[in-house]
């Protein structure tokens, strides 16, 4: 493709322009923020972590694993999170639970918060609202394979960021009263 | 099938013109087209049902909507597929679908490979009009292995369709009215049918799925390899699913591999085999009488060591070697080089020769191939089939769906020949199928085809040229078959003359006729004569050399064909061909750069007579398992025990691999890349789906590393560079098509079999073969394969054990009342060899008078078997006993 190039003809510079450069006028237009807080001082740090900040409500920190009012988990190991997450944080093995037969759950579920971009990405796949972001961001650590979280420690950040808790799904529409439920007259899975 | 060209038809889809045969339907026409008509009872497998309505076009000029699934294309038909009308319509049935669809998606075993979902995604809003609630089944336990969600089922019936249109097993059936139909099994007990895993992988929704996989994956987990199963000849394609190193699941893609998807309870559900906790993971070495743990180079330089001190001190005959025809071509070939070349002896034997030999013997010798003349289409496009001596449902499943095929869609005639009575059952039985079934007696199988041969014979259904060409061949049997009469044939063999001349009648009228011969001929004392004579009978109705005709013999194990061929046994040099044939000697010794043994081979039963008298002193064995699967008489532990060398390459610690010097841990199918041969003589790639459990290695790898070790080696990069070896020893080996290419009648071995061939052991072959008589009772016992057993693999799969775990005694209903046997009670089994007690199972399809024992778990019941060896073939027969049975109380 061709791109015609068209110079501008040089305008001869007027007075007003010679007076800018001999004032250094742009300098001062760029040092005006600069020039007015240093007048009017007012210290904008936050003495962290002896003062904090105020979050704003949707704020996106530390993932934490949800549980029904009743205490039992909410999730049920469907892996939508793992396959949601652009940085690969989770994994999950899902299994039958224990004593429960054809009742699904996850076994095991990691997420390596090393990666993670907090994105929230995984809580909005989640179909039974297992995932929630919590406001909790301090979690710098000296060795970083504690921020290689396991199920339990998922579920108790949980726990204490979520104190208010929802009910069953089937409680809360009977029209799925049949979701991932339990039969107890049915032999478990062999393994 | 007459071979002319079907008329085609031109129609539009969506604007865009498409020339297809007459009778295409206008779904599959649209699908050429690269139009997809979503659809839910819709299988090119199964006949159209059109009960789902989800396939709705606009057919111009036709008032309504169509269904595509079941719409024939006309010439210049106009359909549309994506009109608003037609959107329409998909929206609504959708909905009703979803009206009572569970929310079940996020545990549901489907989610991600889900028709309905990736329907719903395509054609409705994101909610539901419907707030009523939804309509809920009761849950019932179906089975060990199969697992059903009734809410989730859209009742398309494609599962009771297939279970009945392609497996003919019937175990599933459409329960309740309307919405409220639900999918099950017959009896008040769970599933119990052939587990071939078809509904599963036929359901287009979650509603039938795998329990053994339940909740272990999702789709995009899995990694996928195309392989081959390695439990029958049959060699279906399988593909393999694992995630991370994790065996998860097997199945097999609509027209892929000579299955076309289908599979058998063991191809699907009996992969968990290599991952077994079982497998040996280390080489292992005797110090001091125990096995211990080795390192690899330890273990090897022992045997290197070992093998040397032994070939010095005796020769090069004094070793063996005896490899399992389940290890792929590549493991075959460099194991028999490796015998042939390093330690330079042709005494190698493999476990074809338990009965494939007598096969690829009768083919060789009458029509000059190893290889059948026919291939699976042969069989689908037959007009009549003979089928001698196979339960095929149970041995070779993807053939038997083959021969089902042909009767039930193409209406071709059927007669069966074998051990079985006709009877409605949990699996499905061929000889339901059969227009002729001679019940037989396993050791009748000669006499009935002699009938046979003689109602051709008499009934003047000879092919007029022959005679004419060969006149010698046709008096000769002609003679020798009126020396028979007919009383004493009936009296022998308990059938009729009319049912003879009546089969008779129906072989000679088809224009393609196909034999296919199993077990319980090969398997059994004078096989190999068996088959010649049917070959015979081909040759008398002039159809031996006509398209789409021939015989093919049913290999047992998935590579017994690649194991001949390889040259695994002691009368066969890769080819295969016969030690004394110089041009492939020179041959292979150009390749090899070194001269083959001269000296002559030795079978499995020579070994072991050898070893026995103490003239073997080595022998390695690979895979197999002499001292667990022979019965005792054959001596085979004693033998063993005097050797100065064992060496066990196996998977699992087997009763041989206990006794060995060395056990080196052997890579499963799951775990190398090779070929194996399928009994077609098709040659299939296997690949690798998981790393080599432990540190186990393929087998060819072994005996390279040995060759090193002993100073004259072998050595390969991969698999392919075997191969690649094999294809400069044997022409074009293995050109991995997606079809095989049957080989010709060689009509000049066929002509001089007819000139004089046939005539040494005419007198033997054609004669009534008397039954043995042996002071044992009157029942004859047989140890069969069952369907859900096959190799040393299966009893370590965790899938096929919790469908059959133990050994029971299949009985004729009237032979048990007479006995007076319950089903499920206790039975003592006796003869002069022993006597076991096991429990009886009661089974119409088993012939009065005879009893079946699974032999995979034939442990104390093998002592009970006769041991009898071919003289002529060194083929041991052991799947046969004569016994009397008892009541325990
Ligand atoms: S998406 Fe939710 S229910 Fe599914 S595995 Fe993740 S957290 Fe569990
Ligand atoms: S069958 Fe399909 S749509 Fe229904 S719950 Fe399972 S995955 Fe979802
Ligand atoms: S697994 Fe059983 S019920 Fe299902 S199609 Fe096969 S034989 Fe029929
Ligand atoms: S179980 Fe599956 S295949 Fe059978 S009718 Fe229901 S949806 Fe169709
Ligand atoms: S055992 Fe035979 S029929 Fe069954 S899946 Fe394997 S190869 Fe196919
Ligand atoms: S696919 Fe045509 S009606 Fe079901």
């Amino acid at each position: 493709m061709n791109v015609a190039v068209t110079t501008q003809p040089k305008r001869k510079p007027s007075f007003g322009d010679w007076l800018k450069t001999l004032t250094f006028y742009e300098l001062l237009v760029g040092m005006k923020a600069t020039l007015t807080h240093l007048l009017n001082y007012k210290p904008i740090t936050l003495q962290y972590p002896h003062e904090k900040r105020l979050l704003p409500d949707n704020y996106r920190g530390m993932l934490a694993l949800l549980r029904y009012d009743d205490g039992t988990e909410k999730c049920v190991g469907c892996d939508l999170c793992e396959a949601a997450c652009p940085s690969r944080v989770i994994r999950v093995v899902s299994g039958e639970v224990p004593g429960e037969p054809t009742k699904r759950y996850s076994k095991e579920y990691y997420m390596d918060m090393t990666r993670c971009l907090f994105c929230g990405l995984c809580v909005d796949a989640c179909p039974v609202d297992a995932l929630g972001m919590t406001r909790e961001f301090e979690w710098a650590v000296y060795d970083k394979r504690q921020l290689h979280l396991n199920k339990q420690q998922l579920l108790a950040i949980g726990d204490r960021s979520f104190p208010v808790r929802e009910k069953r799904l089937e409680l809360q529409h009977p029209n799925v009263a049949f979701f991932n439920v339990t039969f107890k007259h049915l032999p478990q899975k062999e393994n | 099938m007459p071979d002319q060209k079907p008329e085609t038809v031109r129609l539009t889809i969506d604007g865009t013109t498409v020339a297809v045969p007459k009778g295409t339907l206008v779904i599959e026409a649209a699908r050429r087209v690269g139009v997809m008509i979503p659809h839910f009872c819709y299988h090119p497998k199964l006949k159209p049902d059109a009960n789902c309505r989800m396939c709705l076009v606009e057919v111009e000029k036709m008032p309504k909507l169509q269904t595509a699934c079941s719409t024939p294309v006309a010439e210049g038909m106009a359909v549309r597929t994506a009109t608003t009308t037609v959107d329409d319509a998909h929206k609504s049935v959708l909905e009703f679908i979803l009206a009572n669809h569970p929310l079940d998606c996020p545990v549901c075993d489907q989610g991600g490979k889900c028709d309905l979902q990736d329907f719903s995604h395509q054609y409705t809003p994101t909610t539901s009009r419907f707030t009523e609630t939804k309509r809920i089944f009761q849950k019932e336990y179906f089975s060990p292995l199969i697992e059903t969600q009734m809410n989730r089922c859209v009742q398309c019936l494609r599962c009771v369709r297939y279970c009945d249109e392609i497996m003919d097993v019937k175990a599933l059936a459409p329960v309740g009215r309307g919405t409220m139909t639900e999918i099950k099994h017959f009896g008040p007990h769970e599933l119990d049918c052939e587990f071939c895993g078809g509904c599963i992988q036929i359901c287009p929704v979650g509603a039938i799925t795998s329990r053994l996989s339940m909740y272990e994956y999702r789709p995009w987990m899995l990694k996928r390899a195309d392989t081959i199963c390695t439990f029958c000849g049959d060699g279906c394609r399988i593909t393999v699913q694992t995630k991370g190193n994790e065996l998860i699941e097997v199945n097999s893609a609509h027209g892929a591999g000579r299955n076309n998807g289908d599979l058998c309870a063991r191809g699907f559900f009996g992969f968990h085999a290599s991952s077994d906790a079982d497998r040996l993971t280390h080489p292992l070495i005797r110090r001091e009488g125990k096995l211990v743990e080795a390192t690899w180079e330890d273990a090897l330089e022992y045997v290197a060591e070992q093998a040397l001190r032994l070939k010095l001190a005796h020769s090069a005959d004094a070793f063996g070697g005896l490899i399992t025809s389940r290890c792929t071509n590549e493991d075959l070939y460099v194991f028999q080089k490796f015998m042939r070349q390093v330690i330079g002896t042709n005494r190698i034997d493999s476990s074809a020769r338990y009965g494939h030999l007598n096969g690829v013997q009768a083919l060789r010798r009458v029509q000059g191939t190893h290889r059948w003349t026919i291939a699976f289409e042969d069989i689908v496009a037959a007009n009549a089939l003979l089928l001698v001596g196979t339960n095929i449902t149970e041995t070779s499943p993807i053939t038997g769906l083959k021969v089902k095929e042909a009767v039930k869609k193409r209406q071709a005639s059927l007669v069966t020949m074998e051990a079985l009575q006709p009877a409605i059952d949990t699996l499905s039985n061929i000889t339901n199928l059969a227009l002729q079934h001679f019940p037989t007696h396993p050791a009748q199988f000669g006499n009935t085809v002699l009938g046979l041969t003689k109602a051709v014979i008499e009934g003047n259904l000879v092919d007029a040229t022959l005679a004419q060409q060969a006149p010698a061949f046709v008096q000769r049997l002609t003679s020798a078959l009126q020396g028979i009469s007919w009383e004493n044939l009936e009296a022998v063999t308990g059938q009729t003359r009319t049912q003879w001349t009546e089969t008779a009648k129906i072989l000679a009228g088809a224009n393609r006729l196909v034999i296919l011969v199993g077990n319980g001929v090969l398997r059994h004392p004078g096989g190999d004569a068996t088959v010649t004579n049917l070959l015979d009978l081909l040759i008398l109705l002039g159809k031996l050399d006509k398209p789409g005709c021939g015989l093919g013999p049913l290999a047992e194990e998935n590579n017994d064909q690649g194991a001949v061929e390889m040259g695994a046994v002691a009368e066969f040099f890769p080819g295969p061909a016969p030690l004394d044939d110089q041009p492939v000697r020179d041959r292979i010794a150009t390749v090899w750069r070194e001269e083959l043994p001269r000296t002559p081979g030795a079978s499995l039963t020579e070994m072991l007579a050898a070893a026995n008298k103490g003239s073997l002193k080595a022998l390695f064995v690979v895979g197999e398992n002499p001292v667990g699967t022979l019965p005792a008489e054959a001596q085979a532990a004693e033998a063993l025990g005097k050797l100065d060398l064992l060496v066990c390459q196996e998977l699992f610690l087997t009763e041989t691999a206990a006794m060995a010097h060395v056990v080196l841990p052997a890579c499963s199918y799951m775990e190398k890349d090779g070929t194996f041969t399928n009994s077609e003589g098709h040659v299939q790639g296997v690949r690798q789906a998981i790393n080599p459990v432990g540190d186990s290695r393929p087998d060819w790898e072994m005996f390279s590393a040995l060759s090193v070790l002993m100073g004259s080696p072998l050595e390969y990069g991969d698999a392919r560079e075997i191969l690649k070896e094999i294809r400069t020893v044997i022409p074009g080996y293995g050109l991995l098509g997606p079809t095989p290419t049957p080989p010709k009648v060689d009509q000049a071995v066929l002509s001089g079999y007819l000139t004089q061939g046939f005539a040494g052991d005419a007198a033997t072959r054609y004669a009534v073969s008397q039954p043995r008589q042996t002071g044992d009772g009157s029942f004859t016992l047989m140890f069969v394969q069952t369907l859900f057993h096959s190799g040393k693999l299966s009893t370590h799969s965790k899938g096929l054990l919790q469908l059959q775990q133990e050994g029971f005694l299949s009985i004729n209903p009237e032979d048990a009342a007479r006995l007076d046997l319950a089903d499920g009670g206790q039975v003592k089994v006796s003869n002069s060899r022993g006597a076991i007690t096991t429990t009886v199972k009661i089974r119409e399809r088993v012939p009065a008078g005879l009893l079946w024992f699974p032999e995979h778990f034939d442990g104390e019941a093998k002592q009970l078997a006769e041991w009898t060896i071919d003289p002529r073939t060194q083929i041991p027969y052991f799947k046969l006993a004569h016994v009397s049975l008892a009541k325990v109380s």
